[in-house]
């Protein structure tokens, strides 16, 4: 912690968060994969689960053990978002962003004393009908943030994946590689082709040629991307997910009710991946089944072992 | 007086050429104007005409037309020379750039201006057989289409290469915004250049389209030929000819500029500039009798109305028209068109629909639907795919040849029918793991086999072409979207209406 003002906030978050963990502490025991002694939430988790409660207090009671939204923002920082608008579907749908947990993020990042967030993503239906339809520019407007749409090639840039094993070059959006905080905002969801949508699948929404991945090897190419720029903060919406006729639905949805955060995305993937049933055995998806989030663990791209991770369950309320 | 009524009337041109270049920009999404994006085309009374002579009922929409022609007969014809957009472009070109050419000699124009009436009379027969030629000349729907064809996409070429440029000086950096998508369309050449054409025609004679070949011209001529709204001409006249230079429809005959065709009148009013003042517009007694009247023999009319029926006779008899039988699979029309014969019959091919078709998946025909199809809308899914929650094509289309559905009908129109060429097929032909087609599709009708290769379950796909659209094969897709030419309702499946409110669970 080389940042004193920073560390100032993030200690008042996390007694917020520490006071619930006190007053409900049965809740946690009930099933934290890691048993977390409460001396240990003084430093910061690599990966925090909140449930119940409103996305807002979600979010503020997930991003507390992280040491708060200061750790990751600075003040007049520029931020982007990648959210998660690829389909022209409701809300309720599940197949996009939460809009009340998009509104949550943008204003905490302001809060934090961004000077800028701007909320990305190259979406796969026209984005005129994604970004209305999904509530998602609304919310981010509302919340004063720029929403911009990756559909003309003039926003990328081509940049070489050094180390990626399979795609070698990709053109990736020039605001993600300039800004100074890169969030990934991901909805987990059931996918057909991939078995699942996770956060590091959604990666595929900073790359133009999208479909192209497909074609080179589209688990490898995803861990190839992520290679690109490590997000400085993964925060998954899991506050209701589609589990079947994914990615684009409309299909079941289950409403977990989390958010998860994470500066690992790869550990972020295997716990979503644990929401979701494989059709083949029937039982939750191991996280080394969904093929490139084990490639990414190949890779070095972040930790597979939920065990090996600094893991803190919390409620929001 | 003289000089602002004349200034009035350019204003008049540049406000209603202005209006209708800003309905065609907002005919796009979100398409949230208070006034219909295509007003201009409601109001064309020949088209009112004809949808009400075609179709088997009355079209609400085109109702306005009805009162522009009431306008017309009584006050006369104000719609070319204060209305008319391309009359305003016209005339704008004659002054600039086609100017007409200075002759020693008058000529006779009498064989041209029954030539007018001969087109008239021919596309009318055309029309009224199977051909619907009318259409494709009318002023109203040439400009829209030119403007949207031609000249929309070179625009947006322009604003996308500009903008980068100065953004510096702009007040809001946008170098973060995505250029806008640029529209594409096979015909754009073939369109413009037409256009042109008719522009430099002003070389020869001032307004030569105006006089001698707009169909909606000759109609305004035939309705207005009983006007109230009338010139008169004092004693005080000298013969200067200045009236007959100036009129820019030829409307005063030479040796007699005291008379005039009042039905060929545009009302521009530019003979008021009249030296010795003797020129006055007044209402009056309506009259038959007319200066210098264009003489149509029986022959003349019976000879232009056959050779329009044996035309449109050809037409119809040719292996390209639907009508012969033979089916183009890829003559994919827009959801919710009339079947195919109605729809060549009533599309004006105005091109708005191309316009407001977010993906550019609209395409103007040239030859695929046949000539009498030409510039009819139909579906490239290569270039675009049917938006699943857009109905706007059926919404702004003037006279209903794409009907204004619903979503929920939207979504259950078959348009065609995917199918997949397993010997390009990512997934069929190799291992690898592809199935864009499965995420791309809106409406689970591509399911994977346990190989996950793609299969196409035709009794849920639209044939909105999303899959052959973002299909990553090079060049042609695998998945290719053909058509049956009948556009079939799908059956609805409880639980996937995709309106969310199935998301229990």
């Amino acid at each position: 912690m080389d940042h004193p003002k920073g560390k100032k906030i993030s200690r008042r978050q996390f007694i917020k968060g520490a006071a619930t963990a006190v007053a409900l502490p049965h809740l946690l025991s009930l099933d934290s994969i890691v048993e977390t002694p409460l001396v240990h939430a003084a430093e910061e988790s690599d990966l925090v689960i909140a449930k119940s409660g409103s996305p807002a207090q979600l979010l503020q009671a997930a991003m507390a053990p992280m040491g708060g939204m200061a750790r990751f923002v600075k003040k007049g920082q520029r931020v982007v978002i990648k959210a998660n608008i690829a389909w022209a579907r409701t809300p309720e749908q599940a197949c996009t962003n939460n809009p009340d947990l998009m509104m949550a993020l943008i204003k905490m990042c302001y809060d934090a004393g961004a000077k800028r967030v701007a909320v990305w993503d190259h979406t796969c239906d026209n984005y005129q009908f994604c970004f209305t339809r999904s509530g998602l520019k609304d919310a981010a407007q509302k919340a004063g943030a720029d929403i911009f749409s990756g559909h003309g090639r003039n926003v990328y840039k081509q940049v070489d994946i050094p180390k990626g094993k399979k795609m070698k070059k990709a053109e990736i959006i020039k605001d993600v590689l300039e800004t100074d905080v890169f969030i990934n905002f991901p909805i987990p969801k059931q996918h057909f082709a991939t078995e699942l949508t996770l956060g590091m699948k959604n990666f595929i929404g900073i790359v133009w040629d999208m479909e192209q991945m497909h074609r080179i090897d589209l688990h490898q190419a995803i861990a190839d991307v992520n290679t690109v720029r490590k997000p400085d903060l993964v925060v998954m919406d899991a506050i209701r997910i589609l589990t079947t006729n994914g990615p684009k639905g409309p299909g079941k949805t289950e409403d977990i009710g989390e958010v998860i955060t994470s500066t690992d995305i790869v550990a972020a993937d295997a716990y979503a991946a644990t929401f979701f049933k494989n059709p083949k055995t029937g039982k939750p998806f191991k996280p080394e089944e969904i093929k490139f989030v084990k490639h990414a663990y190949d890779m070095g791209l972040g930790e597979i072992d939920l065990s090996k991770v600094k893991t803190k369950k919390v409620t929001a309320t | 007086m003289t000089r602002t009524i004349l200034f009035l009337r350019r204003l008049s041109q540049a406000f209603f050429f202005v209006f209708l270049v800003y309905l065609i920009l907002h005919t796009a999404f979100p398409l949230d104007l208070k006034i219909p994006v295509d007003l201009y085309l409601r109001l064309d009374p020949f088209i009112g005409i004809i949808t009400l002579l075609t179709g088997k009922e009355m079209i609400g929409r085109m109702l306005p037309a009805f009162g522009v022609l009431l306008l017309v007969i009584i006050f006369g014809n104000f719609f070319c020379g204060w209305f008319c957009p391309m009359g305003a472009t016209i005339d704008f070109f004659d002054r600039v750039l086609f100017r007409e050419k200075k002759r020693s000699k008058a000529f006779n124009d009498q064989p041209l201006r029954r030539l007018r009436y001969g087109l008239f009379l021919f596309a009318l027969a055309a029309g009224v057989t199977a051909w619907q030629l009318l259409y494709l000349i009318d002023p109203i729907s040439l400009i829209t289409r030119t403007l949207v064809i031609s000249i929309y996409p070179p625009a947006v070429f322009i604003v996308n290469n500009v903008i980068p440029r100065i953004q510096d000086l702009l007040p809001r950096n946008s170098s973060f915004l995505s250029t806008l998508p640029l529209p594409l369309f096979k015909v754009n050449l073939f369109i413009f250049v037409i256009f042109i054409a008719i522009l430099a025609l002003g070389v020869m004679r001032k307004r030569f389209w105006c006089r001698y070949l707009c169909p909606l011209g000759t109609l305004f001529s035939i309705t207005s030929r009983l006007r109230f709204f009338r010139r008169s001409v004092t004693d005080e006249c000298t013969q200067c000819q200045k009236c007959v230079r100036d009129c820019p429809v030829g409307a005063i005959p030479q040796e007699t500029p005291q008379h005039y065709r009042q039905q060929d009148c545009i009302s521009c009013f530019k003979c008021l500039e009249c030296p010795p003042k003797a020129v006055s517009f007044h209402l009056e007694r309506p009259r038959w009798k007319t200066g210098e009247p264009v003489s149509l023999s029986r022959r003349y009319v019976v000879g232009s109305l056959a050779f329009g029926f044996f035309s449109a006779l050809t037409i119809k008899t040719n292996p390209l028209q639907t009508e012969s039988g033979l089916v183009n699979n890829r003559l994919i029309r827009p959801p919710g068109s009339l079947p195919e014969e109605e729809f060549v019959y009533t599309c004006t091919g105005c091109g708005q629909c191309l316009k407001v078709c977010p993906n550019n998946a609209l395409q103007s025909t040239l030859l695929e639907a046949g000539l009498a199809g030409l510039y009819t809308p139909r579906l490239v899914p290569r270039v675009g795919y049917c938006e699943e929650m857009c109905n706007f094509c059926g919404q702004i289309c003037p006279t209903q040849a794409i009907r204004d559905i619903t979503m929920e009908e939207k979504r259950l129109i078959q348009i065609g029918v995917a199918h997949i060429d397993k010997t390009r097929c990512i997934a069929w032909d190799t291992d690898k793991i592809c199935l864009v087609c499965n995420e791309q599709c809106s409406y689970q009708a591509i399911i994977g086999d346990d190989k996950k290769r793609p299969i196409v379950k035709e009794e849920k796909c639209t044939g909105c072409g999303i899959c052959e659209n973002k299909c990553p094969v090079d060049g042609e897709a695998a998945i290719i979207v053909h058509t049956s030419g009948v556009q079939k309702k799908l059956t609805p499946e409880p639980g996937s209406n995709g309106n969310g409110k199935n998301s229990a669970g």
